[in-house]
């Protein structure tokens, strides 16, 4: 069958997903939805530099917070409220991302963990902005031109439709030189360097880029349930975001796509089994991490490549 | 009758006095009166949302235990109208958004009469923004916190606001111990919360001085250095506000020898097995003293130590509460109601186990200052003090 | 501000400070030997602690054999996660990433698998010696912490021993560094990293054996220590176990001091920027190496 034809198909089961769906389902969806944007950023980071980022829960709870917080307490419009997010994650991401990705390796990933624990605790401390355990509530609905977007059917468009628009966005930028320059830093560095690519300034802009992502993810999750409280912006989460490429594969699209769903219903199908789920889950985790070294999609691409050109799966895996 | 999560040990305890049960029950029938049946029939779903994992266990798990008994003890007696009742239990592992998902799976998928739990106040807080608009019949084991709470009039309490809370414990400071400066520790979440109400209600009590207030982390492992600082600032009375035991050892191992007062968070048996030495000399505000219950307990608290050989304590008593208001309502208005009738007819006064509750009132749960019973631990055991708060 | 509490500010600082630098050892061990970052590092602790109180509480076993059986337990672990999950990983010649998350999903099993097997209570074990506090300039240390120091003083003097004098030491150490070169020497490298996570394991049971009777333990903590020994590994430098000692000491400190010239509420957020700032500008830590230490 034809790319095109399988797209449009593809297009065509999404948009009626919500309307067969019990509830619920379309509620997990929607929060893969959401949790995608935010694994885009981290995806992006790892697959394209390199780098191993812990502190998208940190950039995930400012963009929720800042919408709530213009939304409620200062009563302006949820696209202020947006903005206010993206501004101050960048801002943020910049003025210590300058200093911090001059770090390599483990210990940049270190730092990033440092930054959203240091975040976690002063979410907790400045209680008077942040609402602390108890949280902000009240946070109006996503909505416009008289339509109120208050169910999950009705955000799942909207939060599918953001998804589709970031990763269209990185998708142009990895494709373009920026993309070629990620790369080149990545796996040869010193070429990189001769060929005056600034890199540090690079390692700068993505992750600024990474947060800005996480705080639309924020953001959106903020309109959609209404309530935030600091309980939602634990190391946890970090850990979550970061679970997203790795499970589903960091190089590409789909696989965050699939990372993001892989998080959103596996814990939940199997918190069914009993109160050993969690004892699951690591497993599932270690499994995958064995199996798919390169993440769901990326394994998947890589034995699908080497059927269709007859190249043996152990020669391929000495490259 | 097989729920989530019941191990076959536990299955099988429950069936034999389920049996036992049914037969005391019909041993003691008066003649001339029904004889109490096992409720048959299509179950009627209350849908829980607990925090079985995570590290809000200790507040999950006795309160599971509570609500099984208390729907064993329900379906003995008939169920409601000859309908057995079937609480389906989920864990939200101590997360809002997990909560926030079961409770959607409950409302819209399981199409439960009412909801029961969750077991903290941000669960609670998002998983009210699913049944509110429905106005579906939520009972929560947890205290009131914020004033758009008051807004959600199907949700009622079974568990003190934060602003109650801290009253019982400046009651105690102020009255009993006629205490003039209070030194407090406190973690940055819970403690954060009722260290927040205290200060509010602090005017009323112009007599208390809050001499020193020390912060220390959720998770924290030591917290000997704040406890330190706090025996500097030289108290009458050392106020406690935690959900682990670490502050206490803390408290002890510093030699700080002003009498403990502790919130009721603290208050339960693996918490006090982690206070180690520290749990001497702690008074509590709580409700149930398994030890020594008020003659209206002590019931509920035989048939939980021949269920589960346990002492149960607030919690438990909790769940079991929530069960029994529940179907109360339920047997009223009929298991076919619309949720807002059930709603409705909980609107008035209870008497639980754990306490008396009035849902007219405006926090939605009705709970006075005398109901408190203040507990001290002496050397790691519970006991009830003669101390209450005057009507 | 009295001696009394700088006074406790150290004595506090030191005690917490030895806990994150036998975790950070573990951590430091395991990376030297594997490069790998552990993240399921602090559930070995949670492990030797827990079997420890079943062998005393359900076998009955006296302390000093329950200690070792918590020993035991935690090298088990090691041994077995590079046995059953490393082991193929290697062969399939993953990337260093993929055993940070790999750590992590086990991590989630195990603590998730204690809370399960063993409840979610709280565990202690007996002090070694009373249970009583030493006294100085009127602040207060337990004596068991006392004997915490000491004993990890000797495991660090061992440790050092054992990289430099013994067969088996040096072995490891040159499998970690060149791989193909040790192996043309004789030396099974997949043996040294499956010693290596042995080892790793018993410091981390160690750990949670000698820190359980200070603080009690509970399934959730293992993430708690993790972290805290990462930091210490970090500032000391991750190749080098002996700089975990002076990482963790520092944290301690830093954490404790913090407490008391600043505020409570700002403790982890001073040590964590402390340390970020650490290593910015000490990239290979404090007593790190020169060369390739964490890039």
């Amino acid at each position: 069958m034809n790319r095109r034809v399988l797209f449009a198909i593809a297009i065509l089961v999404w948009a009626v997903l919500p309307m067969v769906l019990p509830r619920h389902f379309t509620d997990l969806l929607v929060f893969a939805a959401i949790y995608s944007v935010a694994g885009l950023g981290v995806g992006l980071l790892l697959g394209h530099c390199g780098i191993v980022t812990l502190a998208q829960s940190a950039f995930y709870a400012i963009g929720a917070y800042a919408s709530a917080i213009v939304t409620v307490n200062l009563k302006l419009p949820m696209i202020v409220g947006v903005a206010a997010g993206l501004v101050t994650s960048g801002v943020i991401a910049l003025a210590l991302g300058w200093p911090v990705l001059r770090l390599r390796g483990y210990f940049l990933a270190v730092a990033t963990l440092a930054l959203a624990m240091i975040a976690s605790a002063l979410f907790f401390e400045w209680d008077w902005l942040t609402g602390g355990t108890i949280g902000l509530g009240g946070i109006p609905k996503l909505g416009a031109f008289g339509v109120v977007l208050d169910t999950p059917q009705s955000f799942y468009y909207a939060a599918w439709i953001t998804a589709a628009l970031s990763m269209i966005l990185v998708h142009n930028l990895v494709s373009g030189r920026t993309g070629l320059a990620m790369r080149s830093m990545r796996d040869a560095i010193d070429a990189a360097r001769v060929l005056a690519i600034d890199i540090h300034s690079l390692r700068v802009q993505m992750f600024v880029l990474c947060a800005m992502l996480g705080s639309l993810s924020g953001s959106l999750f903020a309109h959609y349930t209404g309530y935030v409280s600091v309980a939602s912006f634990s190391i946890d989460k970090a850990i979550l975001f970061l679970l997203i490429p790795v499970i589903g594969g960091a190089g590409s699209i789909a696989g965050i796509i699939v990372g993001a769903l892989f998080i959103t219903f596996v814990p939940e199908v199997l918190s069914k089994i009993g109160d050993f789920h969690g004892i699951v889950f690591g497993l599932a985790l270690v499994i995958v991490v064995i199996a798919a070294p390169h993440g769901i999609v990326g394994t998947v691409e890589r034995w699908w490549h080497n059927r269709r050109s007859g190249v043996s799966p152990t020669a391929e895996a000495r490259r | 009758m097989i729920k989530h999560g019941v191990s076959p040990q536990r299955l099988r305890a429950l069936m034999c006095v389920s049996a036992l049960a049914a037969a005391v029950v019909t041993a003691f029938a008066t003649p001339g009166t029904a004889q109490a049946q096992q409720a048959t029939g299509e179950p009627i779903k209350i849908g829980a949302i607990l925090a079985i994992t995570g590290p809000g266990a200790g507040l999950g798990g006795p309160t599971r235990n509570g609500i099984l008994l208390a729907e064993k003890a329900v379906n003995a007696s008939g169920g409601v109208r000859g309908r057995p009742i079937r609480v389906i239990i989920e864990d939200d592992a101590s997360n809002p958004d997990n909560a926030r998902t079961k409770a959607n799976a409950l409302v819209h998928n399981e199409k439960v009469v009412g909801l029961l739990g969750p077991s903290q106040i941000a669960q609670a807080l998002s998983t009210g923004a699913i049944t509110d608009p429905l106005k579906l019949p939520q009972i929560v084991p947890a205290g009131l916190s914020v004033p758009v709470e008051r807004e959600r009039k199907c949700i009622y309490h079974v568990l003190p606001s934060q602003e109650l809370n801290a009253r019982a414990l400046m009651e105690y400071a102020a009255t009993a111990l006629k205490a003039k400066r209070v030194g407090v520790l406190h973690d940055s979440g819970y403690g954060n919360a009722v260290m927040g109400a205290l200060k509010a209600i602090s005017s009323s009590y112009p007599g208390v001085e809050f001499v020193t207030i020390e912060k220390f982390e959720i998770g924290a492992t030591d917290v000997t250095t704040q406890a330190a600082k706090v025996r500097a600032a030289n108290p009458d009375a050392v106020m406690v506000i935690a959900t682990s035991g670490v502050p206490f050892r803390a408290v002890k191992q510093v030699r700080l020898e002003a009498p403990v007062i502790a919130a009721i968070g603290s208050s339960s048996y693996s918490y006090v097995k982690a206070m180690g030495e520290g749990a001497d000399n702690v008074v509590i505000p709580e409700f149930l003293v398994g030890e020594d219950p008020l003659p209206h307990q002590k019931a509920f608290v035989d048939m939980y130590r021949q269920e589960y050989k346990e002492t149960p304590k607030n919690f438990e008593a909790a769940g079991w509460d929530m069960v029994q208001f529940m179907v109360a309502a339920l047997r009223a208005v009929g298991p076919e109601a619309k949720p807002a009738e059930v709603c409705e007819w909980l609107r008035r006064p209870h008497s639980g186990v754990l306490a008396d509750y009035d849902f007219r009132e405006s926090d939605l749960t009705g709970m006075k200052l005398p109901s408190y019973v203040y507990s001290k631990l002496v050397k790691g055991e519970y006991t009830r003090l003669p101390f209450r708060v005057a009507k | 501000m009295t001696l009394s509490l700088v006074a406790q500010a150290v004595l506090s600082g030191v005690t917490n400070g030895v806990i994150y630098a036998l975790i950070g050892m573990g951590l430091a061990v395991i990376f030297k030997g594997s490069r790998a970052i552990n993240a399921a590092q602090g559930e070995f602790s949670l492990i030797g602690a827990v079997a420890s109180v079943f062998a005393m509480k359900a076998a009955g076993f006296s302390y000093p054999a329950a200690f070792a059986v918590g020993a035991l337990a935690g090298a088990a672990t090691g041994v077995l996660i590079d046995l059953l999950l490393v082991r193929p990983m290697i062969r399939r010649r993953a990337q260093e990433d993929a055993f940070l998350l790999l750590t992590i999903g086990i991590a989630f099993a195990i603590s998730a698998a204690v809370l399960f097997f063993a409840g979610r209570d709280y565990f202690t074990l007996p002090s070694i010696g009373s249970d009583g506090v030493a006294i100085l300039f009127d602040a207060t240390i337990r004596y068991h912490a006392i004997w915490v120091i000491v004993i990890t003083a000797l495991i660090v003097i061992a440790l050092r021993a054992f990289y430099r004098k013994t067969n088996i030491g040096l072995s490891m150490m040159a499998a970690s560094i060149d791989a193909d070169g040790a192996s043309t020497t004789g030396i099974n490298v997949d043996l040294m990293r499956t010693a290596t996570y042995g080892m790793g394991g018993l410091l981390g049971a160690l750990a949670g054996l000698l820190v359980a009777p200070l603080v009690p333990i509970s399934f959730y903590m293992g993430l708690v220590f993790t972290l805290k020994g990462f930091c210490a590994a970090m500032i000391g430098g991750l190749t080098n176990p002996m700089g975990a000692i002076v990482g963790g000491l520092m944290l301690g400190l830093l954490e404790s001091l913090a407490i008391v010239f600043i505020a409570s509420a700002y403790k982890d957020v001073v040590a964590l920027t402390v340390l970020i700032v650490i290593m910015i500008l000490v990239p290979h830590g404090i007593l790190g190496r020169a060369g390739r230490a964490g890039g």
